[in-house]
């Protein structure tokens, strides 16, 4: 709830002290902070008749003076340049700037200069830089996710955008939760090492005023870790609701973009998939696919129970409960349709990329050991033609990952195989990750074959069976969370930037994964947190990712890693 | 959650600003009149100055200077279009039937209690009071539909968001009207017993009384089918900000296509052709009478 709630009391407040018609202009990032937590007729109700975008604003001539402007954009320089043509040449009645991170005096004073005709009632900075799509896990959608894998050289100018954004999106972050953490970072990441003290410079010393709050009695801690760590996570095909259409189809912004899938009817097409907003959704979005699947269908039989009620129709007051119910009964129609959608689309995918067979291998090459059965799976799916491209590679990625250093000679005979099979492949890529997230790179105990203990508890729950094969996997941030929770995080692996301390537990914790998160590991932290171990997990990431993208970014990273070494 | 209010830093700059710009541009006004017309140059930079220096520039006097070389000209608060006044109409309309239809609950409350009088007056009273709510709410109904007049391409997107604003209003004032209608159709009943006890005149005045109740379920239902083709759907990708910009932005490309294609086509309309080449042959005609009377 808790980051959800803090955006919208910014929108509330940014909105209810300006009375009359107002227009609310916001920019290409700030769109999705707004669209993801609130909704079009609650604007409306708030008298914001007019939503645009500050790019398209600028090309539009017509006067508007009866409305007020309410600007709400991120205060970047290419912001503040339209921003200053803009107010010099005013075109609404009244304007009030929100900015949704921290000001630069230079920017406030370039902004003063070009408000000839003094129309700015009121510069403000209001700290909703992130977009909450759930209670405890927020992203910040950055386009180019791949520099988090490039060293420092290849590009600087370009790292040290992105470690801005992220910092900025961070300091956002606490500045709404109104705290100032104790800050750690992964010892064998680069990306997180600099970002984490970046973010530690900006709180304790250049603004050290703004982040001063009430200290309370142990200090929340910030977690800032790569995604290399747990490269298994985003390779994994999902069977659980929210997951499972991020990695099939596609999640943006509590969004699923349907228009490519075949003839729908046209209020299906796009559909939103929202925790707050859908009931049923709530009550779904960690479940499994099974269980969905019944859930559904018992929602459509309370569905068909109504509508035949509406069918017969006796007297006046029947009409008049008719009537009455009619907005809840077309509500409740759309809904169901929609998840009925989703799910139909959802088993198409499952059947035509035969993901049954796929995923059961994928979760053995995760979970369970044994090299040589994993191997004789892995080769017999790259021999099947009807597992698609990216399944191959995926499989062959994990049988890697695990299996990095016993036997190399059935490894280089995969690679060949991968090669020769599928000819998108471009060659290479599954021994670029191995020098991203290889085992020499990785802190954490990813297969749970590290230390003694973790051995002994694989062994246990092989013997004890697990109840369903496809959703045996728990990301690595699971044992990170537990390790937390118990006070055991090592400062070897994970240690304090600068001399900060932390004497116990703390009981808010958030963790930053540079190079993106997945749904799995936020139903992780929902299903933590739920539990009521007298901590709060709160999950954030430079991206929401699905294999697609995690394997896109892998590419994108190999591409410019090449050219460069090509101009050395 | 945290804010920094940066406004009065922002008014800090801005007046400093402002006097270094005052008496660069009063020079730079100078220099434009000793170019421009000889004559008035001394009283032009009186006025101008006082202008300038005057802190509410908002609403300053209008300098004898051309308007059009003026950058610094004084910012006019617009007058809203009328159509805004339709809605403000519309929203005070919604209002007053809201505190009727409480007044209503109040009389129907005293009407179902037990009293000792006939009750007819406070039946009367329900009457009129339900009678004047769906007059309010066709009037605002009515005035809905005029706001969908002809107007500049953004105006209407405001206006269809206006539009939307008062549907969500009146949804939710009819909601809360709806009940009362099922309190009046119950106490019929009762008086209806009594009323078949009391004989066949009163039989007469009950049919009445059901046509009323018919003919208000049926203005209801009108009411409801014109304004249901409007609702919002909360929870739906029509309620998504970011899919209504995407949306406005190209139905207002499109918009603009369509309207420079009418342009184009109504220059080369056939019709445009017509008309000027008879309004030509009409004066030739003219012409030739003039001529013909001259040397006849």
């Amino acid at each position: 709830m808790v980051l959800v709630t803090s955006v919208r009391d910014y929108i509330n407040r940014m909105l209810q002290d300006i009375s009359g018609m107002k227009v609310l202009i916001l920019d290409s990032e700030t769109v999705s902070n707004v669209s993801i937590v609130y909704s079009q007729s609650e604007l409306l109700q708030k008298e914001v008749f007019l939503v645009e975008m500050i790019d398209s604003i600028s090309a539009s001539k017509e006067s508007m003076s009866h409305l007020k402007a309410v600007y709400f954009i991120r205060p970047t320089s290419e912001n503040i340049q339209k921003l200053r043509y803009q107010i010099g040449n005013p075109r609404f009645g009244e304007y009030h700037l929100f900015f949704s991170n921290l000001l630069k005096d230079t920017q406030i004073h370039n902004l003063a200069d070009s408000d000839e005709q003094e129309v700015v009632q009121q510069v403000q900075e209001y700290y909703a830089d992130f977009v909450a799509g759930d209670p405890y896990h927020f992203t910040l959608n950055m386009a180019s996710n791949h520099l988090y894998m490039l060293p420092a050289v290849v590009d600087p100018s370009g790292l040290q955008r992105y470690a801005d954004r992220v910092v900025d999106g961070i300091a956002a972050v606490f500045l709404a939760l109104k705290r100032r953490p104790v800050i750690r970072y992964q010892r064998t990441s680069d990306t997180a090492k600099r970002i984490a003290q970046e973010t530690a410079k900006l709180m304790y010393q250049q603004e050290s005023g703004l982040f001063d709050f009430r200290r309370t009695e142990s200090s929340p801690l910030l977690l800032v870790i790569d995604r290399r760590d747990d490269p298994v996570t985003p390779l994994l095909n999902q069977w659980t609701y929210q997951a499972m259409v991020h990695e099939l189809i596609g999640l943006q912004d509590n969004k699923v973009d349907l228009r490519a899938i075949g003839s729908l009817p046209k209020d299906q097409q796009e559909v939103v998939l929202s925790s707050e907003q859908d009931a049923f959704f709530k009550s779904n979005m960690y479940e499994n696919f099974g269980d969905i699947g019944m859930n559904i269908k018992r929602m459509v039989d309370d569905f068909q129970q109504v509508a035949k009620s509406n069918q017969n129709i006796q007297t006046v007051e029947d009409m008049a409960r008719f009537v009455d119910n009619y907005p809840e009964y077309k509500k409740m129609q759309g809904n169901v349709s929609k998840h009925v959608t989703l799910v139909t689309e959802m088993s198409k995918l499952v059947e035509a990329r035969k993901l049954m067979l796929v995923s059961q291998t994928e979760q053995d090459l995760a979970c369970n050991g044994g090299q040589g059965a994993a191997y004789e799976a892995v080769t017999d799916l790259l021999n099947n033609d009807s597992v698609s491209d990216i399944d191959r590679l995926r499989l062959v990625m994990l049988y890697a990952l695990r299996y990095e250093k016993e036997n190399p000679v059935q490894l280089m005979q995969l690679f060949n195989k991968l090669a020769s099979r599928s000819p998108k492949y471009k060659p290479g890529l599954v021994q670029f990750l191995l020098k991203q997230a290889g085992v020499e790179k990785r802190t954490g105990d990813l297969f749970g074959n590290r230390d003694l203990l973790n051995i002994a508890r694989n062994m246990a729950r092989g013997l004890k069976g697990v109840e369903n094969v496809y959703t045996q996997h728990q990301p690595l941030l699971f044992q990170t969370m537990e390790s937390i929770t118990r006070g055991r995080l090592r400062d070897v692996d994970y240690p304090f930037v600068g001399d900060h301390f932390q004497q116990g537990r703390p009981q808010e914790v958030v963790i930053f994964m540079v190079g993106g998160t997945t749904y799995e590991e936020s139903r992780s932290v929902a299903l933590q947190n739920a539990t009521n171990a007298g901590i709060r997990f709160i999950l954030g990431g430079t991206a929401v990712l699905n294999s697609k993208r995690f394997l896109k970014d892998l590419e994108e990273a190999q591409r410019i890693s090449r050219s460069g070494s090509h101009m050395v | 959650m945290a804010t920094r209010n940066r406004t009065l830093l922002f008014r800090k700059y801005r007046n400093s600003l402002r006097s270094v710009r005052a008496p660069l541009a009063s020079s730079s006004l100078e220099m434009a009149s000793l170019t421009g017309t000889r004559s008035g140059v001394g009283p032009v930079i009186e006025m101008a100055s006082t202008s300038l220096l005057n802190p509410n520039r908002s609403y300053a006097p209008v300098s004898t200077e051309d308007p059009g070389n003026s950058s610094k000209g004084a910012l006019t608060v617009g007058l809203p279009p009328a159509w805004v006044d339709v809605s403000e109409e519309i929203s005070v309309n919604i209002q007053r039937a809201r505190t009727k239809m409480a007044e209503l609950g109040k009389a129907h409350a005293k009407a179902l209690m037990p009293s000792f009088g006939d009750g007819k007056e406070d039946q009367h009273n329900i009457e009129s009071l339900t009678q004047e709510i769906t007059f309010l709410l066709k009037k605002s109904e009515k005035q809905l539909k005029m706001l969908s007049a002809t107007g500049s391409s953004e105006d209407s997107s405001v206006r269809k968001n206006v539009q939307d604003g008062v549907d969500l209003e009146i949804n939710l004032g009819r909601n809360r009207y709806r009940p009362e209608e099922d309190d009046f159709g119950d106490m019929l009943n009762e008086r209806q017993m009594a009323k078949i006890r009391k004989g066949e005149e009163l039989s007469i005045e009950r049919e009445k009384e059901i046509q009323q109740v018919v003919e208000s379920v049926n203005d209801l239902a009108q009411i409801m089918k014109d304004l249901s083709a409007l609702v919002i759907d909360q929870g739906t990708i029509v309620d998504r900000i970011d899919y209504n910009i995407q949306n406005v932005a190209s139905t207002v490309e499109d918009g603009l296509k369509q309207l420079q294609k009418a342009e184009r086509r109504q220059r080369h309309g056939g019709m445009v052709m017509c008309a000027s080449v008879l309004v030509i042959l009409c004066f030739i005609m003219l012409l030739l009478l003039i001529l013909k009377e001259i040397f006849l």
